[in-house]
């Protein structure tokens, strides 16, 4: 296989892009069965070069330094192969729910369009070809994000815009503080101790990377972009995509470019950003009223247990962190599949006006099941198995506080999915929705895949731990550690297991207690919690946007900018307007006077000016 | 070939009364302007000898004999005959139409054509008393012609202006005398050399007083301005244009730098009564034009203004200061002339010259706004227009030669001139159309061809900057900047 086979995930997509902004609408399912068979194309090259493993293609590019440096060998080939994946059943799923969009040409063009994008990031081994691609994906976001064809969606669009583009400056700036300490761009030279310069460096480049995640605090578009995208981009980019690649750049940050040492600071940083995202973002995603937003705040929640897995330093802990996030990829994308299922039959996603739809839609109701189950964590699905590594990885570093944090998340986590599963599909039958019946094939196929995938990577857990996540931290974790994580992770039986499963109880009681007590009205269970007296306060400022950075921020540039209007602008145009005409006014009415058409005056000033002339010459001559 | 610029123009003029009496418009049009024509042409072609010899001196003879007149062409001096030559010719164009409805266009182009003679003279001679001759006969016919429409205002102002005038020539010859019985000789070269052997400097002194008294006031510098408000407006739109844009320049600074360059010699000392002069004019006349409603007034206080730059370059006696200064003094000639005749065609258009009757000009006349636009921001100093470059270069010379405060001033200034000339374009051109020019009509052919002549020499010099700088400017700048070398190196 020659090397430039690893030009094909980047051209072809790109090509596969051209071509479909090209098809006039009225050519009837040319669009779709292209990009289906497209990605069905990159899924079946995904496979091809996940078992080819090791190619490197190197070529001259933009100057000394800068080359057009791609390589794929284990970890870059898993993410390519999970990618093409998610691409493959987005496209299958989009072919139905966005046949009537009025502006599906477009979406299937910038869908195809960052599917190339995010395929250059992944093989780039030269940080200057990686910022190119993973800058060129904002605009797809942008794009994509707009198409929402909601009124705020504009708005959304900026702010996903503006946020990406501060974590991807940081990025930026951290790469070439890198590139001062280290001399280099090529991602597999480098390999520094962070500290002094590189470990601002580290810092920087790991906002990069949370950000496009969607960690804390810069997530505060994906809730917003919930309500105002296509629902199929969320299960794309903020579910799947954006995950794989964040958390793809956060773990080669710290197992390649830098050594992150156990305890060490800057692991108890990540910890925290991890910790607290879990547990604030499940916060929010309990008391959503709104089925999407709801699943948008998880998809910021367990973010969190990716970044705390992969902060934490120890193999279990990285491992678990990079399972989970493949895991995470695939339930959330099946949620919100879901959650566009019930759209595209209801027309609605508000958990109010729904209900006891699981007689109706019964294979969504199965795939949902299964997807809510596995994010909470419920043996044997894949997300107990990711979890419990994560537990064990932070109660290893000794910072049990992690762990308990993990936990708490875990437990709303399921009171919120228990809430959203009883609302939409349990309970008596909602009188506002019309009566419907199960979507279409290409809508509930992709959900029914993903779930299946969920329990078998539950069930069979060895089998990705072994194939895909073991050999990403070959030789990266020291010498004695073993690396067969297959053991402990399913056992059931240990304390760790022990008290996730109590947690879920915990959460079955949350659930049931707010649902009685909320008039056995589901959409309602967690009004409890809600209404908690500290809580509601919190829960009030945050509706207000007040823990939104991005808001704050506009709104501060707003205050400072009607600031230096005030003060600097408004004086100095004072200065202009009044000082300057007034006295321009004054002089020139002063000399208009003294022209009165007199020729003596004239005279007068003439000779007057002979005398001073004459007076300066003979001064100046002495 | 040089002494056609004297004589061919006074040949046209003692012909056309005689033939004024048999065409009235025809023969007279198209002998002035071909004559004009000529010349033009004629100093394109002197280009290639003077930059060749340096200089060029002739004798003209008279059957045979040599006659006491001389003639000396350096870079400097051709550069003004091609000025002089260029905005002349538009000038004549735009006379065809706009002379119609004033009449007796012979004796019209006669005096012209006098005056362009007395101009082109007192460029080429090389002798102080030639100087006043010369200047006396361009001011002479410049009487006449501000004169031309026999108004009450036009014969007060024609009245005011040659009684300063006058004023400033007997000073003038006053010092020329002066000079005369110092060192006994009234040739350039005989002078200079007189000058540097005699100790007379207090007497020196006053007599170079006298001539910045009276080349100042011909110049219109502050404050020996006062005749130029009243004169320029009150003459047919193409006398303004010739005044503002060629008298002055000719007749004041023309003669006040060759003589006190290439004769007397300049001083540090009268370097900087020169600036400060030069600055006084720029300032103060800019915010006089600020208040005007009448636009010729307001062209005309502009034009003090720049003659004040000019005046200030000139007087900085840097290499550079010299070259953007004469650069500014072709720009101003040209765009001056442009927006005079400017303003003819908007009276010949709507019958006022009252800002504030004007108003929304702009779409019913194109052309005449177009052309007015590009020469109020050459004259402003707008990019890229000629006029930024050579403002540019002058506040550049400043800077270079540590002048901070004059180069602030010259910049301050230049807004101030921005300023008034946007008032001209908001109040004639901009906004609403008023009800009574909704009938008006563009301006003649040969008005509008004049205008856009001179408007594409404006833009043309400005996009052709550097070559036109590099050739022509930088040699004639060269020439003055020699001083007193230049003359003696002339070998009379």
């Amino acid at each position: 296989m020659s090397p430039t086979t690893l030009l094909w995930p980047i051209l072809f997509p790109a090509a596969v892009a051209v071509v479909l902004l090209l098809i006039p609408s009225r050519i009837r399912y040319a669009r779709e069965i292209l990009s289906v068979m497209s990605a069905g194309a990159l899924l079946y090259l995904g496979f091809v070069l996940f078992a080819r493993r090791n190619l490197s293609l190197v070529s001259d590019w933009l100057g000394p330094g800068i080359n057009f440096d791609l390589r794929l060998y284990h970890f870059s080939a898993f993410i390519l192969l999970a990618l093409s994946g998610f691409l493959f059943l987005i496209c299958l799923y989009s072919a139905v729910k966005m046949k009537n969009h009025p502006r599906a040409r477009e979406y299937f063009g910038y869908v195809f369009l960052a599917a190339a994008f995010s395929n250059g990031a992944v093989l780039a081994n030269n940080f200057v070809l990686l910022v190119f691609f993973w800058e060129a994906l904002l605009i797809t976001t942008y794009a994509l994000v707009t198409l929402g064809l909601k009124p705020t969606s504009h708005r959304t669009a900026v702010k996903s815009l503006l946020i990406g583009g501060f974590c991807d400056f940081a990025m930026i700036l951290g790469i070439g503080l890198l590139w001062a300490s280290t001399g280099t761009l090529t991602m597999d030279k480098i390999q520094v101790e962070p500290h002094g310069l590189t470990l601002a460096a580290f810092v920087l480049m790991m906002i990069g990377a949370i950000g496009k995640a969607g960690a804390m605090p810069f997530h505060t578009w994906i809730p917003d972009a919930a309500l105002d995208a296509p629902v199929s981009f969320m299960a794309f980019m903020p579910a799947s995509f954006e995950k794989l690649l964040g958390i793809y750049l956060l773990a080669r940050i710290t197992l390649d470019f830098f050594e992150l040492k156990v305890g060490s600071g800057l692991s108890i940083l990540l910890m925290i950003i991890g910790a607290a995202t879990i547990v604030f973002a499940v916060f929010m995603a309990l008391i959503q009223k709104d089925f999407k937003k709801l699943l948008s705040f998880h998809a910021v929640s367990q973010v969190g247990y990716m970044v705390l897995g992969v902060g934490t330093a120890i193999p279990i802990g990285i491992a678990g962190g990079i399972f989970h996030m493949i895991n995470h990829a695939m339930y959330k994308c099946g949620l919100f599949l879901s959650s566009g299922s019930v759209e595209h039959r209801t027309g609605t996603t508000e958990l109010k006006k729904l209900g006891g739809l699981a007689r109706e839609m019964p294979w969504t109701a199965a795939g949902f099941a299964v997807c809510a189950l596995a994010i909470s964590g419920v043996w044997p699905l894949n997300g107990f198995v990711s979890k419990e590594m994560v537990f064990h990885g932070a109660l290893e570093t000794g910072y049990p506080i992690f762990a308990i944090a993990a936990w708490v998340g875990a437990i709303f986590t399921f009171a919120s999915f228990l809430k959203a599963g009883h609302s939409v599909f349990l309970g008596p039958r909602s009188t506002e929705v019309p009566k419907t019946r199960e979507s279409e094939a290409p809508i509930v196929l992709p959900i029914l895949i993903l779930a299946a995938l969920c329990i078998t990577f539950g069930v069979y857990n060895k089998l990705p731990l072994q194939h895909f996540i073991q050999p990403i931290l070959h030789g990266k974790a020291e010498a004695a550690e073993h690396l067969d994580f297959t053991s402990h992770a399913l056992d059931l039986f240990n304390p760790v297991a022990g008290v996730s499963i109590l947690c879920l109880i915990i959460a079955l009681g949350i659930h049931f207690y707010g649902w009685n007590r909320s008039g056995k009205k589901a959409y309602l269970a967690s009004e409890p919690i809600h209404n908690l007296p500290v809580l509601h306060k919190l829960y009030d400022l945050s509706e207000a946007r007040f823990f939104d950075l991005y808001e704050q921020g506009v709104k501060f540039l707003q205050w400072l900018s009607r600031l230096l209007f005030r003060f600097i602008d408004r004086p100095v145009d004072y200065v202009y307007e009044k000082v300057v005409t007034a006295v321009g006014r004054t002089f020139t009415g002063l000399l208009q006077k003294a022209h009165n058409g007199q020729y003596a005056n004239y005279l007068a000033w003439t000779v007057g000016g002979l005398v001073v002339v004459v007076w300066i010459i003979l001064q100046l001559l002495k | 070939m040089v002494f056609s610029f004297i004589v061919m123009p006074l040949l046209v003029a003692a012909f056309l009364p005689l033939i004024g009496k048999f065409s009235k418009k025809l023969l007279p049009d198209v002998l002035t302007n071909a004559a004009l024509a000529f010349l033009v042409f004629n100093s394109i072609l002197l280009v290639k000898p003077v930059f060749n010899q340096g200089f060029i001196v002739q004798n003209l003879h008279w059957l045979g004999e040599k006659v006491n007149l001389q003639v000396a062409l350096d870079a400097f001096n051709l550069f003004m005959l091609f000025t002089i030559s260029l905005v002349s010719l538009c000038i004549s164009l735009f006379s065809i139409d706009y002379l119609e409805h004033y009449g007796h266009k012979s004796t019209f182009y006669a005096l012209f054509l006098v005056m362009i003679a007395g101009m082109n003279g007192l460029v080429l001679v090389p002798d102080l008393f030639s100087v006043y001759l010369f200047l006396e006969v361009a001011a002479v016919a410049s009487y006449a012609l501000v004169a031309f429409g026999l108004g009450y205002d036009e014969l007060e102002a024609s009245f005011k202006y040659l009684m300063l005038s006058v004023v400033a020539s007997a000073f003038a010859l006053l010092s020329i005398t002066v000079i005369f019985g110092m060192t006994g000789s009234l040739n350039f070269q005989a002078v200079a050399q007189g000058l540097q052997d005699l100790e007379a400097r207090l007497v020196l002194g006053v007599c170079v007083a006298f001539f910045i008294m009276g080349f100042g006031l011909k110049a219109a510098l502050v404050p020996f301005h006062a005749w130029l408000p009243d004169a320029h407006p009150s003459a047919p739109a193409p006398i303004s244009a010739m005044l503002s844009g060629l008298l002055i320049k000719v007749s004041g600074i023309y003669a006040l730098f060759r003589i006190v360059y290439s004769v007397i010699g300049i001083t540090p000392a009268l370097s900087r009564l020169l600036m400060a002069l030069g600055t006084i004019s720029m300032v103060v006349a800019a915010l006089l034009a600020l208040g005007q409603k009448d636009i010729k007034r307001m062209l005309a206080y502009s034009s003090i203004s720049q003659v004040g730059y000019i005046v200030l370059g000139l007087a900085l006696g840097t290499p550079l200061g010299i070259a953007g200064a004469l650069f500014h003094l072709f720009n101003h000639a040209v765009a001056k002339g442009l927006l005079f005749l400017n303003s003819g065609s908007i009276q010949h258009i709507t019958g006022t010259r009252n800002l504030e009757e004007l108003g929304g000009l702009g779409k019913m006349v194109p052309v005449t706004a177009g052309t007015n636009l590009v020469g109020a921001l050459s004259i402003a100093g707008v990019p890229p227009l000629a006029g930024f470059w050579s403002k540019l270069i002058i506040i550049m010379a400043l800077v270079q030669a540590r002048e901070f405060g004059y180069a602030l001033v010259a910049i301050l200034a230049s807004i101030l001139t921005l300023w008034y000339y946007l008032l001209i374009q908001r109040q004639a051109f901009f906004g609403r159309v008023a009800e009574k020019w909704l009938q008006v009509r563009e301006a003649p052919f040969w008005m509008s061809a004049a205008n856009v002549v001179l408007a594409l020499v404006c833009v043309l010099a400005g996009i052709f900057f550097t070559p036109i700088f590099k050739t022509w400017i930088s040699p004639a700048a060269e020439a003055l900047a020699r001083g007193i070398q230049q003359v003696l190196m002339w070998g009379l």
